[in-house]
């Protein structure tokens, strides 16, 4: 602000034209509604060059190509990344039909030459069907040449997609230049097809979260107490399999930790005879001495002689209470998806 | 008579209000897992029903909230100044209020209703989750009722009359002290600290400074009456936080478990990851609505004007809101791109369907408004420039910054991924992107433009300030304000700009998840940092050795070198090698260009204080051409307000809570830009008539005031 103040630039009282304060007005509104006739123009011109009005899906969707197409250019929102030949316009993700020199052949076709590339990497046989399907379930697997690992997870929210509608969409895009195999997706599918299938049923019953982005926050806030195939600590249980426990069960062991403590992790309360509390796992115990480690790693020997009371502690435990406040929405379901999917080696080989 | 339909207002308000409060004690508890159950009212689309509410509600309340924000500082400046001018021009913007406070409060009750009746799981399951904001909503309401009009209608009864009584004074400057002292603490997060950053930061500089200031300054009976206005602002900010929590909530829900239970209480919902970047975003958006509504107002009334005196008092008052505005949307940009950094990190999905999904083309439409803005605000200063015997002068330099503005403007609009055709994409060789214009599309480029387009409007104020100054004026002759000012402002800069450098000089890759070598990046950004700290201090050694335009113009190249030049082209080096630092150049670009603002308008209000003059400034001076672009910039600013609510809101595409409950209704497609585009206009134009509408019916009422008088 400056510190000019007004002074009018003719004498006081002079009168200058004005017009009347109603024409004024007008003029103005017919001015506003030029500016808005022009915006709603550049409303109206874009939307009919990018292909109309959407409407919202409805019912269920049959699993084929042409489910698989509407799930494509509608709920599954694979058009904001993905291009269809000349259909579409996005440019962030591989364009999946046969477009100019970089794509000479549509993903039907160009699936096969990519399972080849998968089997000889993984030494797993892969059919065109397991490369769509993988690619979908788990898409930083293979990330195509020049393109980021930054495929979003659709049965994850906010897209959600049901695994009926991911089948779908690998049919459309099995459609895509050759024959779609509706068996290879419902009836019969191949090991790998029905393990990604089997990762997508059980992340989208575990509330649809991303299990890669789960491993993250499992990474971030669990593996330091947990053991979760051989890695990670030793403070709160090994993890390993935990995914044949029910969603419930991981949904308390999460929110609710001291509800379902399992045996041999305890919480023990003790208190020494200078009056110090320690609580903590008690992870040795000799005639001459206890030890407790602490949440934080720290372990303290005290001798028996000098502990003044030892008890369990049933309403608390070592693993924090609060990580409800800490995760997100999303951090929990991610993490919950990726504990879910976490099965024995056995039954995984299964 | 006229306090009889301001009496009316009030009980709309209080009845509207109290309405919301049954209506969310009647909800009956609903969970997200419920199905969804949706009404519709006399056939019409329920969601644009909604949307048109939303809008008004939104619109009416942005301009209540902005108005008190910028009318409190106006009295302030007059009180300190003594100019009963200012106070008279922060009344009449506050007389602006009344009426349009109850049709704030009549929409928002409107709002209410259609959300209960037409979509009652979800509002259900809302009111169950927010039931004590809501209340807490209800009740700041009618603080901030109370406060707004003691405020209006207190201005008289508060204007005069002797100091307090030392004791009180010395009480009422204890508790402020005390307040300020807590907000520092809290700030600086000796307590509070489970609180998001961002958060501590706002309620400190919104709420607990101000009240104490508030309470620091209450000597007399003005100053409590400016501390009412300053409890306005408070109760206004307070209810508006309040419901952002809401909006967040549905687009980044936090503290619920899958099936939607509140998991650990109340605050972790209330303090979601979009809660304050929107309320922050949303703040100064009032602010800058605020001022150009006001804008428009002095603009039909400079346009009307019969009388030379009514024309110079409305280009004034035309000039101070256009002023505001401006003030409003430097930050603005950045506030925006802190939104959508938390966007991105809360959902990719949603941050890509933001820019280049649903809503790129949306989004390139929001760049032309916004460039629009600028290039607008910059046409109007330069139109004010004739008002101003002397500034001739610097007419020359106008077709330089229009170059700048034009050129930055284009830049800005331009989307990394075009938006074409199939067919186009082929045309282009099916290259997936242009291989020239895809560099302007990336952040980088988009972040050194908008630095260039504010350095320029800001270019633009500063000549409009020297205008009819002849000379500049001995700064070591300017007794100790000038010694104290320049370097208290040269040391807000330094530290504004030096903290964060000490930051990056002592990051680790690590904490960005980078490999080690990538450490390097973070110190040249830091050293850079570093040089524009020490150029701060030779501008200030220079300001006070009366060398103080060298010092401005050593300290605004070295800026504009810094944050476009240099950063603009180092962007896309740290992009390509070290992505996620990207976000900290876009932070260290910004405080190098806020401090460079500060430090060299401090110099200039020194440099030009009592110069001599060419001549008086010659208000009323001004093109109607002028005024129109004011009104043209409230148009704009209005549309772009419903252009990013659609966008905001649209991102959650089929979710009503983003995970937690899908909107099934037969309207959960994401609407095209043509419906878009008819539902702001619709929203625009009622607002634009009832404003009218309101402003002549505040006329009337002050003319009949005046004449009873």
């Amino acid at each position: 602000m400056t510190d000019q103040r007004p002074v009018p630039i003719d004498s006081p009282g002079d009168t200058v034209s004005g017009g009347s304060m109603a024409g004024v007005v007008a003029k103005v509104f017919i001015f506003l509604l030029v500016v808005l006739g022009a915006f709603q123009w550049v409303g109206y011109s874009i939307t009919d060059m990018t292909g109309g009005e959407k409407k919202a899906s409805t019912g269920k969707v049959e699993i084929g190509p042409e489910g698989g197409e509407q799930i494509f250019w509608g709920k599954g929102r694979c058009y904001t990344c993905h291009s269809l030949g000349g259909r579409g316009s996005a440019v962030r993700g591989p364009n999946l039909g046969q477009f100019g020199e970089k794509f000479p052949e549509p993903i039907g076709v160009r699936a096969i030459t990519r399972a080849k590339e998968r089997s000889e990497k993984t030494g797993e046989e892969y059919t065109r069907t397991d490369y769509i399907a993988e690619s979908i379930a788990k898409p930083g697997a293979y990330v195509v040449k020049g393109y980021k690992n930054e495929m979003a997870v659709v049965y994850a929210p906010p897209i959600s997609l049901k695994l009926d509608e991911i089948k779908a969409v690998v049919t459309y895009l099995q459609s895509q230049g050759g024959d779609f195999d509706l068996a290879a997706v419902t009836e019969e599918p191949g090991e790998i097809t029905e393990r990604y299938f089997g990762l997508i049923a059980a992340s989208s019953a575990a509330g649809g979260g991303d299990p890669a982005a789960g491993e993250e926050v499992y990474d971030d806030n669990c593996s330091e107490c947990h053991m979760l195939n051989e890695e990670g600590g030793e403070i709160g249980p090994d993890l390993t399999g935990i995914g044949t426990k029910t969603l419930k069960f991981l949904a308390d062991a999460i929110l609710e930790p001291a509800k379902s403590i399992p045996p041999g992790f305890e919480t023990y309360e003790l208190i020494d005879k200078e009056g110090r509390k320690h609580i903590g796992l008690k992870t040795d115990e000799t005639a001459e001495e206890v030890t407790i480690t602490k949440a934080t790693g720290d372990e303290v020997t005290v001798a028996k002689s000098d502990i003044k009371t030892l008890i369990i502690d049933k309403n608390s435990s070592v693993m924090p209470a609060d990580l409800n406040e800490a995760l997100t929405v999303k951090d929990y379901q991610d993490l919950l998806s990726y504990l879910v999917t976490q099965k024995p080696k056995s039954e995984e080989a299964k | 008579m006229i306090l009889r339909a301001h009496l009316k207002g009030i009980l709309v308000g209080a009845a509207a209000a109290m309405a919301v409060v049954v209506v969310f004690a009647i909800a009956s508890p609903a969970f997200a897992q419920d199905a969804n159950v949706y009404r519709q009212f006399l056939g019409i689309d329920s969601r644009k029903l909604i949307w048109f509410l939303a809008q008004m509600h939104l619109f009416f309340g942005a301009f209540v909230l902005g108005v008190p924000l910028f009318a409190v500082i106006i009295e302030i400046v007059g009180w300190r100044n003594g100019d009963q001018r200012f106070d008279k021009l922060a009344y009449e913007f506050t007389s602006l209020l009344s009426v349009a406070y109850a049709t704030t409060a009549a929409f928002g009750g409107l709002l209410a209703f259609a959300l209960f009746t037409l979509y009652p799981t979800f509002m259900g399951y809302m009111a169950g989750l927010f039931k004590d904001v809501m209340f807490m909503y209800a009740l700041l309401f009618f603080a901030e009722t109370f406060c707004l009009y003691l405020y209006y209608y207190g201005w008289h009864w508060l204007s005069a009359g002797r100091p307090f009584p030392m004791l009180v004074r010395r009480f009422f400057q204890a508790i402020g002290l005390a307040m300020v002292v807590a907000g520092a603490a809290f700030f600086f997060g000796l307590f509070g600290l489970e609180m998001r950053g961002d958060t501590r930061a706002f309620i400190t500089f919104l709420y607990i400074l101000p009240t104490g200031i508030g309470f620091l300054l209450i000597k007399d009976r003005k100053s409590v009456h400016i501390f009412i206005g300053i409890m306005l602002n408070v109760a206004g900010t307070g209810i508006m936080m309040l419901a952002n929590s809401w909006a967040g909530f549905m687009m980044s829900p936090a503290g619920v478990n899958e099936a939607g239970e509140a998991t650990a209480g109340l605050w972790p919902i209330f303090e979601n990851i979009l809660a304050t970047p929107i309320a922050i975003h949303r703040m100064l958006g009032n602010l800058a609505f605020g001022g150009l509504v006001a804008g428009s107002y002095a603009a039909v009334k400079f346009i009307g004007a019969k009388t030379a005196e009514e024309k110079a008092h409305y280009d004034w008052m035309g000039y101070i809101a256009n002023f505001v505005a401006i003030a409003a949307l430097i930050p603005l940009p950045f506030a925006g791109y802190y939104l959508g950094r938390e966007v991105y990190s809360t959902s990719a999905v949603m941050g890509n369907n933001m820019m280049g999904g649903d809503f790129s083309w949306t989004f390139i439409i929001q760049a032309i408004l916004v460039g629009s803005l600028f290039l607008i605000s910059n046409y109007y200063l330069w139109s004010g420039m004739t008002r101003i015997p002397g500034a001739e002068r610097y007419y020359k330099y106008i077709k330089f910054i229009l170059f700048a503005l034009i050129v930055s403007f284009a830049v800005w609009l331009t989307p990394h991924n075009l938006p074409l055709s199939g067919q186009e994409v082929g045309e282009m060789g099916g290259s997936q992107y242009h291989p020239t214009l895809k560099y302007l599309g990336l952040m980088p480029a988009k972040n050194a433009v908008v630095n260039l387009i504010i350095l320029a409007t800001f270019f633009s104020f500063i000549l409009y300030r020297r205008g009819n100054r002849v000379d500049v004026v001995s700064i070591r002759n300017q007794g100790m304000a000038a010694k104290v000012v320049i370097p208290l402002a040269g040391l807000a800069a330094i530290a504004m700009v030096g903290q964060y450098a000490y930051g990056l000089l002592t990051m680790e890759a690590a904490e960005l998840d980078l490999p080690a070598d990538r450490t390097q990046y973070f110190r040249t950004v830091g050293y850079l940092l570093v040089f524009e700290c020490a150029m701060g201090v030779v501008a200030v050694v220079l300001a006070l050795r009366d060398m103080g335009r060298i010092g401005q113009a050593i300290y605004l190249a070295s800026t504009a070198f810094s944050v476009v030049l240099f950063l603009g082209v180092y962007g896309f080096v740290v992009m390509e090698q070290a992505s996620p630092f990207l976000r900290n150049v876009a932070v260290a670009q910004f405080l190098q260009l806020i401090s460079c603002l500060i430090l060299v308008t401090a110099i200039d209000i020194f440099l030009f204080r009592n110069a001599k003059e060419v001549g008086k400034l010659q208000w009323g001076r001004m093109s109607i051409r002028s005024q129109y672009a004011l009104l043209l910039l409230t148009f704009v600013i209005t549309m772009n307000m419903g252009l990013m609510g659609f966008i905001r809101s649209g991102l959650r595409t089929d979710w009503h809570i983003v995970g937690i409950m899908r909107d099934t209704s037969q309207w959960a497609a994401t609407p095209s830009n043509h419906t878009m585009t008819q539902m702001v206009s619709l929203s625009v134009l009622v607002f634009m008539i009832g404003i009218a509408f309101m402003f002549w019916l505040g006329t009337v009422a002050n003319a009949k005031s005046e004449d009873a008088e």
